[in-house]
């Protein structure tokens, strides 16, 4: 290989590399350092030390009634969703007519998910004289609060996220297809039921997709801002103020540019160690073809 | 070689006009009817000065965050509609947008009073224009009201007996008025304001003017007005989501007959009304025994230009041409309300150009006499005070006193960090 061509793939990655340093790299670690000042966006950031943290920790009751809040969603959201899309997966892996209309059906409000005309729809859907309340009337039941409660709003927002189940389900239909047709002919034959096939040969051999969904819905689940945002704006008594709406209000609201960053980063470690117990915990639970462990 | 000369004198002077053209941007926000006027204003004024302006425009919600992240960068647009209580947050000693004081040949400053310079100064730098001066109004559907057999209230008394009055003759789901978060906010202003004659935040010394006691009182006012049917509950309200009064459908159809709200909302409330639907500012309710009517009264909005522009005298012209000479008043109208400058007074008024709905809330406005407001009463953070604690009250969660008391702590540490050196 010559001189000139060896450089000929960093070239090719560049266009990348620079993105990644300018857009991803260079703010997050600026935002670290932040995190140790007092920056009002305007003025120059003035050094603090640790005072962010302290104050984050020791002081800050919206904090604390934040991070709970996130905590509660990230629980509900994560298992209702991933068990929703792998049973849609289940369904649509059956060899059906018109199978592909279904498939493409069920994956539009993920494509559509993000937006916040889907959130607004959700807003009318939800609402006190909505669809979902035209029902519940309809039979015989008795209107339901569903943004003025803090009990049901975000319960309601959780929603919104499992509806856009389609990118996971998409990877755990694929995840079905790959499983090898012959150890469900085998078990079959040995007498095994349907639940029992699912149970203890379909399930473990798409344990590494679980665990791949498992992490990033996760990591999803904790950067929730848009449906929040558009629906409730955090309320009511802060029963959907996510973090990253906190982070948000603190950031471009108050200004507060140096604490927005403590609670980022305090976010990101949340973030990156229930990931490293996700993968701690994957040994013992996550099958990988040709493993000789089990 | 005649020709040649010549030539070059043609391109030279060519080159000399396109140096004074200049490129510029302009930022605001607002709804349809102000883009619409605003860009046919800035394209008559850009093709007077021979400029070229970008507009940059939004709605309301987020332009704040935008606005404060362009100027952090240093990428504001050169002339920016500027909200006025932005001032002393995006300028704290004057010196975050130019000082138009200093391009006084090109502006026609005589075009405003000294209380108006003044309005949009900031340690005695001019920073921004004064657009229009804007209040809060109660307003109401004069056909639900008049369904109720009931004449428009002029005092608190008249709003708060009618609160049985539409439960009894229209439905229960009908109610006098709305008033949740900031709406809320300000009606504990009012009233606040009215009982002591005191704004709750003095514009002189930038103290806190009421007692835990006071806002007590203010509060269990508020808590009076549900009790009475006079507003809805604050959960029935959410229970739709966060929505604008605009598109809430029980305002629209009427179910919701009043609102505290800016004069310079007319046409946005009452525009999405169903049909046979009316509206009619009443001006302010009178308390008995108050000590002030208690308007609440500011600078709506005030056009700045920015420090770091390159083009600033450029920008000036333009300035100066939407809001004192006859092609950009024309053009603009009564888009951000009736215009502060005399000379865009004069002018719509002799074109008939102002709505006499907005002229008579105008009126109302100047006429209502009211403490000076702290600008800070708009900071987010005082604002998010009082909201977060009078939500938390409507809810149950935390007693009169103790939302008082919050929100006079957190109003007190705003204070403290921006004012105390």
């Amino acid at each position: 290989m010559g001189g000139d061509s060896k450089y000929l793939g960093l070239w090719y990655v560049s266009p990348y590399i620079l993105g990644f340093a300018m857009f991803t790299a260079f703010p997050f670690i600026t935002s670290f350092y932040l995190s140790f000042t007092d920056y009002d966006l305007l003025s120059a950031p003035e050094w603090v030390g640790l005072e962010n943290y302290e104050k984050l920790f020791e002081r800050d009751r919206t904090f604390k009634k934040s991070l709970s809040v996130t905590l509660t969603y990230v629980a509900l959201t994560v298992p209702l969703k991933l068990t929703f899309a792998l049973f849609i997966a289940v369904v649509l892996n059956y060899r059906l007519r018109g199978i592909n209309v279904f498939r493409t059906a069920y994956y539009v409000p993920s494509i559509l998910g993000g937006s916040v005309a889907i959130a607004v729809l959700w807003r009318y859907i939800f609402a006190e004289a909505g669809l979902v309340n035209m029902i519940i009337t309809m039979l015989g039941g008795e209107p339901v609060n569903w943004f003025g409660d803090p009990g049901n709003a975000l319960f309601t927002i959780t929603l919104l996220r499992c509806w856009q189940f389609g990118s996971a389900m998409v990877i755990f239909l694929a995840a079905l297809q790959s499983v090898d047709k012959s150890l469900y002919e085998a078990a079959s034959i040995d007498g095994a039921g349907p639940w029992q096939i699912f149970r203890n040969i379909t399930l473990p051999l798409i344990t590494p997709v679980i665990f791949f969904n498992l992490i990033m819905q996760t990591v999803q689940a904790f950067q929730e801002f848009n449906g929040p945002y558009i629906i409730t704006q955090g309320g009511p008594l802060k029963s959907t103020y996510l973090l990253p709406l906190y982070i948000y209000d603190e950031a471009f609201k108050s200004f507060d540019m140096g604490y927005a960053s403590a609670i980022a980063w305090v976010l990101f470690l949340i973030i990156m160690v229930l990931t490293l117990l996700a993968f701690w915990s994957s040994k013992k639970w996550v099958y990988y073809a040709g493993d000789k462990r089990s | 070689m005649t020709t040649r000369i010549l030539s070059l004198a043609l391109a030279t002077t060519a080159l000399a006009g396109a140096a004074n053209a200049a490129d510029l941007r302009m930022s605001w926000w607002g709804g349809d009817s102000r883009h619409e006027a605003t860009q046919a204003a800035l394209e008559v004024c850009g093709e007077k000065h021979g400029h070229t302006i970008s507009p940059e425009f939004t709605g309301w919600s987020g332009h704040f965050e935008k606005v404060a992240t362009q100027i952090a960068g240093g990428t504001e647009a050169d002339i920016m509609q500027i909200n006025w209580p932005w001032l002393p947050i995006f300028s704290k000693n004057g010196d975050g947008f130019a000082d138009l004081r200093e391009l006084s040949d090109t502006i026609d400053l005589s075009q405003w009073s000294d209380a108006q310079l003044e309005a949009g100064s900031v340690g005695g730098t001019l920073n921004g224009l004064l657009v229009s001066t804007t209040g809060r109004l109660f307003v109401f559907n004069t056909t639900t009201w008049e369904e109720a057999g009931l004449e428009l209230p002029t005092t608190w008394d008249e709003l708060i007996a009618a609160g049985p009055v539409f439960a009894e003759t229209l439905g229960e789901e009908y109610y006098p008025m709305e008033a949740i978060g900031l709406d809320a906010a300000l009606i504990v202003t009012l009233y606040g304001t009215q009982k002591t004659g005191k704004s709750l935040i003095d514009a002189e010394t930038n103290q806190i003017n009421w007692t835990v006691e006071e806002m007590t009182d203010a509060i269990e006012f508020y808590q009076s007005l549900v009790d009475n049917h006079v507003i809805l509950p604050w959960r029935d309200q959410l229970a739709s989501g966060v929505q604008a009064l605009h598109e809430n459908p029980k305002w629209t159809n009427g179910e919701i007959a009043g609102t505290y709200q800016w004069d310079s909302t007319y046409f946005k409330i009452s525009d999405p009304l169903a049909e046979g639907e009316e509206i009619e500012y009443v001006g302010l309710l009178d308390l008995d025994g108050q000590q002030t009517p208690g308007i609440y009264r500011k600078a709506s909005m005030v056009f700045s230009i920015s420090a770091n522009s390159d083009n600033q005298q450029a920008a000036a012209e333009v300035l100066n041409c939407l809001l004192n000479e006859p092609e950009g008043v024309a053009a603009m109208g009564s888009a951000r309300g009736v215009p502060a400058s005399k000379a865009a007074l004069e002018q719509l008024q002799s074109e008939d150009a102002i709505a006499p709905e907005q002229a008579d809330a105008q009126a109302k406005i100047l006429e209502a006499e009211g403490p000076a407001i702290h600008p800070f009463m708009e900071h987010p953070d005082v604002r998010s005070a009082m909201q977060d604690n009078l939500e938390a009250f409507a809810y149950g969660q935390i007693d009169a006193a103790t939302a008082a008391d919050e929100m006079l702590y957190a109003i007190e540490e705003v204070l403290t960090d921006n004012f105390d050196s």
